[in-house]
């Protein structure tokens, strides 16, 4: 019998067959999620509103995403030792984990909450509030990732953990937030110490003594997680966990030379839930959202063929840092303005951007820290403006929305610098642009549509001069 | 040709009528409570003080800005305050090349070119220190009668006092502290001036402030706050008649620029 849930699924790509054969499982993650009837109506609207429905697609990426919900929400249930690690942070260590047993479930589970809760449900404040009330206040200038994090799981909504991979490498906040999960229930943690700065000039080189040192915490990491989920690291751990994470990275590189058109098939919204997807998954996500791209694939390359796209041909190109997590309306914005977003930079890893490892390594932790170090995030302001540079001239752009949060010290920090940089390197206009791309409660919708407005104006003008 | 520009700020709303590039009547009145009606009384008594006895509908091309630029349903083309100050400020004073617009809600620096084109950017985020609403939260609790009549007193003072809080509210309670203490009314009101010229400066320091740099919007009324301003970035700034409604202004004429087509 047709359940209240069934069109909203229906919508996000579930075929019929599946909604059956998981009934069970939808009804009991969302009365754990205390969705109910009128959320389905809400979160219906919001996605056909937001998102590009009209590509299969992107409908199959949103089911992915709420697959990966329904597996995080039930993990306790389903009898899995479970996993969490944060983002953006070392994915690696969670994969081979995930690779390792088939009893460990491994997740980013902030991300999945804001890509589900946020984007398709419309319903993460709550969350967010249950975070600030239990260590993480409003007004301290916390990332509200963790406050999902720590909101999610003090409301019951998803599972407490019973292993932390906790990693200050790329964000500072992220292991003291993981610190509460212990400090709430005990969940035994491992720290993956390290340091993201490199000296101006140095990359794309690197010092191997950073690979070694990483590689040696991550090896720590996986051993502390071999006694605490009583599983052993499987001698083929890395390679099985690539072959999905690799298919999947394919799809993205394809998806990239599919962006170089114009106009742009695609809009940063739906660019946004894939690479979000990459790092935030190790399981059934991923999977299916291989599926998905395999679909998204075809019908981008059939619109590019017709020259079909979300802004008009001719709009100006922009690249921006990342979309925002959880509320599709932000990012949108910026398509409203007359933008394209050909490229974020997380993106940017996949198509042509990312530099080539260096070196040759054994050990597990020294493997995964050496793929890490060829993505400029790892590095300091200098590689990330290399970067952006390099992007610039692949991707045709006329220009950057350089976002950053001012509650997050890597990306805020070296905001107006980057403009400085990037504008003297590239000659072209880089808006700097305050948004906190996890909670859209801190920003003031009309000031960022002058920023953005202003901006788009701007670039066209220079464009049609 | 006759065309009218509508700026619908936090505050204040503003309008401009135009006639072949001149300016033959405007208007400002306080927002309230309702922006609609607010557009349309600061529209009518616009079209009084040009002495026209006709009706927006009447009127070749309207452009509004301002944060509610999009409801303003007479209005056929909206465009981004930023944008309608650089293009106001440019017909004013053909030499502008770098503006700072100080408005009730928000503060912007503008970097523009020799025809009043945008170039570059910055507008305040978070923080209301530099706009007119600080000023106004400052001159209530300094028992000053407006905004502008603050400017004048500040100008007297040759110690102005260090109110150090970047925040509206602690700056408030910093001015309290500092009233109790027995410092003087003129020094208290310099150092509110001097506190938002310096947030507005280093809101700016990514721009380049060339000559000739202009200062617009309600607060670029209040004498005071152009000095301080002008001690900050070390050089003079050209105040435009009625700087109120230079936003109103550069919307005005890009509706001339689309009248007719």
């Amino acid at each position: 019998m047709k359940q209240y849930y069934d069109d909203l699924f229906s919508l996000c790509g579930f075929e019929d067959e599946e909604i059956n054969n998981e009934r069970f499982r939808i009804k009991a993650t969302l009365e754990k999620l205390e969705l109910g009837p009128e959320d389905m109506e809400r979160a219906d609207s919001w996605v056909r509103q937001y998102h590009d429905v009209s590509l299969m697609g992107v409908r199959k990426l949103l089911g992915a995403w709420l697959k990966e919900l329904i597996d995080l929400v039930l993990a306790k249930e389903d009898g899995k030792k479970i996993v969490y690690y944060g983002f953006p942070a070392i994915l690696g260590p969670g994969l081979m984990l995930s690779a390792s047993s088939d009893k460990v479930f491994v997740s980013a589970p902030d991300m999945v909450l804001d890509h589900t809760m946020g984007q398709i449900f419309n319903k993460l404040t709550p969350i967010l509030e249950a975070g600030e009330a239990n260590g993480l206040p409003p007004g301290h200038a916390m990332c509200s990732l963790w406050q999902a994090k720590i909101g999610g799981v003090v409301k019951g909504m998803i599972p407490v953990p019973d292993f932390a991979l906790a990693s200050s490498y790329y964000c500072d906040m992220g292991s003291k937030a993981d610190d509460l999960v212990t400090a709430f229930y005990g969940t035994p943690m491992a720290y993956i110490d390290g340091i993201m700065d490199s000296h101006w000039g140095d990359f794309p080189d690197f010092l191997p003594e950073r690979v070694e040192y990483l590689g040696g915490q991550i090896n720590q990491a996986l051993k502390k997680a071999e006694d605490v989920l009583g599983i052993k690291i499987a001698p083929d751990a890395w390679e099985k966990s690539q072959e999905n994470s690799k298919q999947f990275r394919g799809y993205l590189v394809r998806l990239v030379e599919l962006m170089k058109a114009d106009p742009v098939p695609l809009s940063v919204v739906e660019l946004e839930l894939l690479e979000a997807l990459s790092g935030s998954s190790a399981g059934r996500g991923i999977r299916e959202g291989i599926k998905a791209m395999e679909i998204l694939v075809k019908e981008l390359e059939e619109r590019v063929k017709a020259g079909i796209g979300v802004t008009e041909k001719g709009a100006p190109r922009v690249m921006v840092r990342l979309g925002h997590t959880s509320d599709p309306r932000v990012t949108r914005l910026l398509e409203d303005c007359g933008l394209a977003v050909p490229l974020t930079f997380i993106l940017g890893s996949f198509g042509g951007v990312r530099v080539e490892p260096k070196g040759t390594y054994n050990t597990p932790g020294e493997i995964i820290a050496n793929y890490e170090m060829t993505g400029g995030y790892y590095h300091g302001t200098e590689a990330q403006i290399q970067f952006y540079e390099k992007a610039a001239g692949i991707m045709r752009l006329d220009g950057f929305v350089a976002q950053y949060l001012y509650n997050c010290r890597p990306v805020a920090t070296i905001s107006h610098a980057q403009k400085k940089y990037l504008e003297e390197k590239t000659g072209l206009p880089v808006l700097s642009l305050e948004i906190d791309n996890f909670d859209s409660r801190t920003h003031s919708a009309d000031s960022l549509r002058t920023k953005v407005e202003t901006f788009a104006e701007m670039l066209k003008a220079k464009k049609h001069k | 040709m006759l065309v009218a520009g509508i700026d619908i700020g936090a505050a204040t709303a503003k309008a401009v009528i135009l006639k072949d590039s001149r300016i033959i009547g405007h208007a400002v009145r306080p927002v309230g409570y309702d922006v609609k009606i607010a557009a349309n009384e600061v529209s009518r008594e616009a079209l009084q003080d040009a002495n026209l006895s006709i009706s927006m509908d009447d009127l070749d091309f309207i452009v509004s800005t301002g944060y509610a630029r999009e409801s303003i349903g007479f209005a056929q083309k909206t465009a981004t305050e930023i944008i309608c100050h650089a293009k106001g400020a440019h017909f004013m004073i053909p030499t502008t090349r770098f503006i700072i617009d100080m408005g009730g809600q928000d503060s912007k620096a503008i970097e523009v070119d020799s025809e009043g084109n945008v170039i570059n950017f910055t507008m305040n985020d978070k923080c209301a220190a530099g706009t007119g609403r600080f000023m106004e939260v400052m001159a209530h609790i300094l028992q000053v009668e407006s905004m502008t009549d603050m400017g004048p007193i500040a100008l007297e003072s040759n110690d102005p006092c260090r109110i150090s809080s970047t925040c509206t509210v602690f700056a408030e309670t910093e001015v309290v502290v500092l009233r109790a203490e027995g410092k003087e009314r003129k020094d208290l009101i310099a150092g509110v001036h001097k506190a938002a010229a310096s947030r507005v400066f280093a809101m700016a320091s990514g721009l380049k402030c060339e000559p000739d740099a202009v200062f617009t919007g309600g607060v670029a009324k209040n004498t005071g706050m152009k000095k301080f301003l002008e001690n900050e970035f070390k050089t003079e700034f050209l105040v435009p008649d009625e700087p109120q409604i230079i936003g109103a202004l550069g919307a005005a004429l890009i509706a001339q620029t689309h009248a007719g087509k």
